[in-house]
C-alpha cells in the first residue's frame, strides 16, 4: 500500500469530517465593520448616487453641469431643464407637440426662423390658427405668455435649446437679444401668427 | 431542523439581490436609453452604423478581435483651456488683464498674443480658474472661449477625446468592449486612423504598417487571384514587403472591406452632456491650428467669434 | 442494516459506503474522463494561441485557428469542459457520501453529462467556425448553450433530489456550498442566454450582464464548488475537525451576498454607480479570504507532517493557496490606484488563471485522485506519475501566473506614460510571455499525464469485468459446442 493516495476502502477510517463550533474571533468582526465603513464612504464618493448620467470622474450631476461647455451666456442644459419644466407640458419633451395643446417644434419654421419673431412668441403668447410645416393647426386655448416671467438668461437658454434639439440646427439666442425685444415692445397683447410675420426679421 | 430549504432560500435571496442590482436596475436605467443629442450642436447621437459597418462588426466578433483589443477609452480628470478669440476695442485693458492672469508675461509678449488671434491664454487649468480668467477678459471687452478638455493617459495617447459612455454603444450588437490591450484601444480608431488602405494593409500583414507588431496576419480575409483583363481597383500595389506571385493580384474579400468599414466607424469624440468635451471645428485652410468651437456656427448671425 | 447509519458515532458502515461509491461509479467515470479529455484539448488550443505570440505567422492562414478563435476555445473548453464537469462529479460524490445515501438513478447523471458534452463540443466547433457570441466566457453560440443548460439542469435536479433524500440530516459545511452552487448556475446561465442571445438587451447593458455572468461563474460558482471540496477533503485527509463552523458560515454568506456583485471593471462605459458597487463588493471579499485562511490555519496547525506524503492533500492545499492568492489579486485589481494600472494588462489573465486553474483545477485534481481509487477499489497504476503530475502542473501554473502578473504590472505602468510608444510596451511584455508559454507547455504535459492516469485505472477496472462478462456470455456457447 503506497502512501501516495488514500488507502483502500474497507480499511480506511470511515469517519466523515466534523466541524467544531468555535466562535469567530472578535477582531475579525471589527475588521468587517471597518471594511463596511470604507465601502460606504467609497460609494458615497464615487457612486454618483445611482444617477444615470454621472460617469467617473464626475461625482454628481451638479459637477457634470458645471463642466458643460457654455456658449457665450447661453447654457443648453439649462435650456433643456427649463423646457422640460415649462414648455414640455404642451409641446412634449421630444418637441413633437401634443394635439389641442401645442404644435410641434422639431423642424418648425417658427422655431428655426428669425430670432426677432421667435422671442416674441413665449414672451407675449400666441393665439389663433397657425400653420406649422404646411399643416394648419388650431389650438383653442392658444399659448399664454409662458416666457414672460422667465429671466432673460433662461428664456435665451430655452430658445437656444429648442433651436438645437431634435435635429433642429439654428443659431443660439442670446440674453441681449431677449432684452432688446423687451425694450422694443414692453407690453404687447397676445400675438396672432399673422402679426408675428409682420415683425421685421431684424 | 432541516436546513436544506433555508440554504436554498439564502442562495435565492443572494442571487435575486445581485440580479436586481446588476441586471434589472441597469436594464431599466441604461437599457432604455434613446438617441441623445450632442452638446451644443444638437446633432442626433449615436447614429446606427451603416450596413457595411454592421457586417464588419460580425467579422470583428467572429474572429475574436476583442481578445486583444479593448473599445473603451477612459478618463481620469478634466481640465480647461482659455482661448482669446477677439481682443475687442480696449486693447490696453486686455493686455493688463492678461498680465494679471499670467505672472511674468511681458507687455511685448501680450501684444504679440493679440496680433495672432485666436491664442491660448491658459492651458490645462481648473474650470474655476478658467472661468475667472474668462470673466476678467470679458470685462476688458475681449471675447474668449473656455474649452473643456478631458484628461487621462488614454486621451493623452490619442485613444479618444473623451471617455466612452453608454450612448456610444447604443445600437451595437454584440457590444465587444474587450478586457485586454495586447493591441491598442479601438474606441476612437475611426478618427485616429481614417485611411481604409492603411487598415487593409495592416490586416493583410500587420508588420508592413507597424514594425515588430505581435498581431497575426489575416491573410484569409484576402484572396490571391489571376489578374484578369483589367486589374482590380482594390488590389494591393506591389511594394517591398508585399509581392504577389507573378500574374496574380491580392484583393480584399468582402469580409475585409466590411471589417475596415466597421473600424472606420468607431469614434469616441462626440461631445455629449454626460461626457463634456469641446470639439474645435476644423479650421478653414490657411489659419492657425486653434479655431473657434463648433457651437452654433451654422447660421448667418453667429454669436461666437467666426473662425479666422 | 438494523442500526441507522446516522446514529453511528464514527460514520456509516463500510458496506454502505461501498454501496454508495458503487452507485456513483458510472456517472463519475463519464464526468471525470470527459473533463480530463477536455483539459487536454483545451491545453492544445492554448499552446497554439501562446505560440502565436512568438511567431505570429504560426498557423495564421487558417481562419479557424486564428488567435481570436483559439483563445476563447481554450478558455471555454477548460471552464465548461473540465471545471464544470469535474465540479459536478465531485458534487455527486460528496452529496451521496455526506448524505449517506446511494444515487438511485445514476443513468440520469450520465445522460446529463452526455448532453453537456454535446453542448461543449458544439460550442467549441461553433467558436472555431466563427459563431462565437462575442461575450467573454460566454462564447458558446445559442445552439450549444441549450445543450449545456439542459445537461446541467438534468444533473443538478438529480443531485438536488438525492440531497433531499439524504439519511444523514445534519448538514456538513460542504453541503451548504454544494446546494448553493447547484442552484446558482441555471439562473445565471439562463439569464445570460435570454438577455444576450435570445432577446438581446440594448447597448452596454449587454456588457454588464456578460460581466455579471462571468463573475458569478468564475468567482462564485467555482468558489462555492472548490471550497465545498476543500472543506471536506482537508479535515478528512488529515483526520481532524474543521476549525470553526461559524467561520465557514460567514464565508458562505459573504461569497453569496458580496461575491455575486463583483465583476464590473472601473473603466466600464456605464454610470459610475455600477462599477462602484462592484468595487465595494470585491473589496469586501477580503473578509471571506481571511476567514478561510484562519479556518484552515486552525485546522492544519498540527498536521503539517501528514500533508507531505499524500498527493491529493497536497493538491487540495495548493488549491487553497490558489484561492487566497487569486482572491487577493481580484481585490488589487479593483482598488482605485492599483486597479487603474493593471486593468487592461496581462495581470487580468494572470488572476483569472490563478482562480480557475491555480485554485479550482488543483482542488479538482486532488479530489479526483482521491475519489477514483475509492470508487474503483484500485490504486493508480503508477503513483510516481501521480506525483509527477503535481510537480509539473504546480511548476507550470507558477510559470504562468507569476510572469503574467509582473508583466501586467510593467505593461500597465508603461501604458500610463503617454510618451511610451505602444510597440515598445508590446516588446517589453514578450519576455514574460515566453515564460508563460513554458508554463503552458508544462501544464499541457501534465494534463496528458492526468488523462493517462485516469485511463489506466479505468482499463484495470473494466478489463476483468469485461472479460468476466464475455466469459459468462459465451460460456453456454462453448458448453453447447463442447456437447455437440
Amino acid at each position: 500500500m503506497t502512501p501516495d493516495t488514500q488507502s483502500m476502502p474497507g480499511t480506511a477510517a470511515a469517519t466523515e469530517p466534523q466541524a467544531n463550533w468555535r466562535a469567530v474571533p472578535v477582531w475579525l468582526l471589527i475588521l468587517l465593520l471597518l471594511l463596511i465603513y470604507w465601502g460606504m464612504i467609497y460609494f458615497d464618493q464615487n457612486g454618483g448616487w445611482f444617477n444615470r448620467e454621472v460617469y467617473a470622474p464626475f461625482h454628481s450631476e451638479k459637477e457634470l453641469a458645471f463642466y458643460q461647455p457654455t456658449t457665450e451666456g447661453t447654457d443648453l442644459r439649462r435650456g433643456q431643464q427649463v423646457f422640460n419644466t415649462v414648455c414640455a407640458l404642451c409641446h412634449n419633451e421630444d418637441g413633437m407637440g401634443k394635439p389641442n395643446q401645442g404644435p410641434p417644434l422639431a423642424g418648425s419654421e417658427w422655431v428655426l426662423g428669425a430670432p426677432n419673431r421667435l422671442i416674441r412668441i413665449p414672451m407675449f403668447g400666441l393665439t389663433g390658427p397657425i400653420t406649422v410645416k404646411g399643416q394648419q393647426m388650431i389650438f383653442p386655448a392658444g399659448m399664454p405668455p409662458m416666457g414672460a416671467g422667465l429671466p432673460d438668461d433662461d428664456l435665451a437658454a430655452v430658445l437656444s435649446y429648442m433651436r438645437q434639439a431634435w435635429g433642429n440646427k439654428a443659431s443660439p439666442i442670446t440674453p441681449e437679444q431677449v432684452k432688446a425685444v423687451k425694450v422694443q415692445a414692453p407690453n404687447h397683447p397676445q400675438f396672432t401668427p399673422e402679426e408675428i410675420m409682420q415683425v421685421p426679421e431684424k | 431542523m432541516n436546513y436544506g430549504p433555508l440554504i436554498f432560500l439564502t442562495a435565492f435571496c443572494a442571487l435575486a439581490g445581485s440580479w436586481y442590482g446588476l441586471v434589472l436596475k441597469p436594464q431599466l436605467q441604461v437599457g432604455q436609453l434613446q438617441t441623445t443629442n450632442t452638446i451644443p450642436a444638437g446633432a442626433a447621437y449615436p447614429v446606427s452604423r451603416p450596413g457595411l459597418a454592421r457586417e464588419g462588426s460580425e467579422v470583428y466578433r467572429a474572429n475574436g478581435c476583442a481578445q486583444c483589443h479593448s473599445q473603451q477609452a477612459t478618463q481620469t480628470g478634466i481640465v480647461c483651456d482659455v482661448i482669446l478669440t477677439d481682443a475687442g476695442t480696449n486693447q490696453s485693458a486686455v493686455v493688463s488683464a492678461l498680465e494679471r492672469l499670467e505672472q511674468g508675461l511681458s507687455k511685448i509678449k501680450a501684444a504679440e498674443m493679440l496680433s495672432k488671434l485666436p491664442a491660448t491664454v491658459l492651458h490645462g487649468v481648473s474650470k474655476e480658474r478658467a472661468d475667472a480668467a474668462a470673466k476678467a477678459l470679458k470685462t476688458a471687452e475681449a471675447k474668449t472661449e473656455v474649452w473643456i478638455l478631458p484628461a487621462g493617459p488614454d486621451i493623452a495617447r490619442g485613444w479618444g477625446k473623451r471617455r466612452s459612455v453608454a450612448e456610444d454603444f447604443l445600437y451595437d450588437y454584440p457590444v465587444m468592449l474587450g478586457s485586454q490591450r495586447v493591441g491598442p484601444d479601438l474606441a476612437n480608431v475611426g478618427s485616429r486612423l481614417p485611411d481604409a488602405n492603411w487598415h487593409l494593409l495592416h490586416l493583410y500583414n500587420p508588420r508592413l504598417t507597424v514594425k515588430s507588431s505581435l498581431m497575426p496576419p489575416y491573410r484569409f480575409l484576402f484572396e490571391t487571384r489571376d489578374i484578369g483583363k483589367n486589374p482590380s481597383p482594390d488590389a494591393f500595389q506591389p511594394s517591398a514587403g508585399l509581392q504577389p506571385p507573378p500574374g496574380k493580384e491580392i484583393i480584399p474579400k468582402p469580409e475585409a472591406k466590411a471589417l475596415v468599414a466597421y473600424l472606420m466607424s468607431l469614434h469616441a469624440d462626440a461631445p455629449l452632456f454626460v461626457a463634456p468635451v469641446t470639439v474645435p471645428a476644423p479650421p478653414p485652410s490657411g489659419t492657425n491650428a486653434v479655431s473657434s468651437t463648433e457651437a452654433g456656427v451654422t447660421n448667418a448671425t453667429p454669436t461666437n467669434a467666426p473662425a479666422k | 442494516m438494523t442500526d441507522a447509519p446516522s446514529l453511528h458515532p464514527k460514520g456509516p458502515r463500510l458496506d454502505v459506503l461501498t454501496e454508495i461509491d458503487a452507485s456513483c461509479r458510472l456517472p463519475l467515470f463519464v464526468l471525470f474522463l470527459s473533463a480530463a479529455a477536455w483539459l487536454v484539448i483545451g491545453s492544445g488550443f492554448e499552446l497554439i494561441a501562446t505560440i502565436k505570440f512568438h511567431n505570429p505567422n504560426f498557423l495564421a492562414d487558417h481562419a479557424w485557428l486564428t488567435y481570436g478563435r483559439v483563445r476563447p476555445a481554450y478558455l471555454d473548453a477548460v471552464i465548461y469542459g473540465f471545471c464544470l464537469q469535474a465540479g459536478l462529479g465531485v458534487a455527486l460524490w460528496l452529496i451521496t457520501r455526506l448524505g449517506r445515501t446511494a444515487e438511485t438513478h445514476p443513468w440520469m447523471i450520465s445522460v446529463g453529462a452526455a448532453l453537456f458534452n454535446i453542448g461543449v463540443t458544439l460550442g467549441i466547433l461553433g467558436i472555431l467556425s466563427g459563431d462565437a457570441t462575442g461575450f467573454e466566457i460566454f462564447d458558446f453560440p445559442q445552439y450549444a448553450a441549450v445543450f449545456i443548460f439542459l445537461g446541467y439542469l438534468m444533473i443538478s435536479i438529480r443531485l438536488l433530489v438525492t440531497f433531499h433524500r439524504r439519511r444523514e440530516r445534519l448538514l456538513f459545511v460542504s453541503q451548504w456550498f454544494l446546494l448553493a452552487a447547484l442552484f446558482w448556475f441555471p439562473w445565471i446561465y439562463s439569464t445570460a442566454g435570454l438577455l444576450l442571445l435570445s432577446f438581446p438587451v440594448r447597448g452596454v447593458v449587454q456588457a454588464i450582464i456578460a460581466w455579471w455572468f462571468s463573475n458569478n461563474l468564475l468567482c462564485v460558482w467555482l468558489g462555492l464548488m472548490g471550497l465545498a471540496a476543500i472543506f471536506y477533503f482537508i479535515p478528512k485527509l488529515t483526520n481532524t475537525e474543521l476549525h470553526s463552523r461559524y467561520l465557514a458560515l460567514l464565508t458562505f454568506w459573504f461569497i453569496l451576498f458580496f461575491g455575486s456583485w463583483g465583476g464590473i471593471p472601473n473603466s466600464a462605459p456605464v454610470p459610475a454607480w455600477i462599477p462602484a458597487l462592484s468595487t465595494v463588493a470585491t473589496v469586501l471579499m477580503i473578509f471571506p479570504i481571511i476567514s478561510i485562511a484562519l479556518n484552515f490555519y486552525g485546522t492544519l496547525k498540527e498536521q503539517r507532517v501528514k500533508a507531505a506524503s499524500n498527493v491529493p492533500l497536497r493538491f487540495i492545499c495548493l488549491g487553497l493557496l490558489g484561492f487566497i492568492v487569486s482572491g487577493l489579486m481580484n481585490v488589487v485589481a479593483v482598488l482605485p490606484s492599483a486597479g487603474d494600472v493593471v486593468s487592461f494588462s496581462w495581470f487580468t489573465v494572470a488572476r483569472v488563471h490563478a482562480n480557475f486553474y491555480g485554485f479550482f483545477s488543483f482542488v479538482m485534481f486532488g479530489a479526483i485522485y482521491y475519489i477514483v481509487p475509492q470508487i474503483t477499489g484500485l490504486e493508480f497504476t503508477s503513483p510516481k506519475w501521480v506525483r509527477r503530475h503535481l510537480w509539473i502542473v504546480g511548476l507550470g501554473i507558477l510559470l504562468v501566473v507569476l510572469p503574467l502578473a509582473i508583466g501586467g504590472l510593467v505593461q500597465g505602468l508603461k501604458l500610463r506614460d503617454p510618451n511610451a510608444a505602444f510597440m515598445d510596451i508590446s516588446k517589453s511584455t514578450l519576455m514574460f510571455l515566453r515564460a508563460s508559454t513554458l508554463g503552458d507547455l508544462l501544464i499541457a504535459f501534465g494534463h496528458i499525464i492526468f488523462l493517462i492516469n485516469l485511463l489506466g485505472v479505468l482499463k484495470r477496472f473494466s478489463e476483468p469485468r469485461a472479460l468476466a462478462s464475455y466469459a459468462a456470455a459465451t460460456a453456454n456457447l462453448f458448453h453447447a459446442e463442447a456437447k455437440t
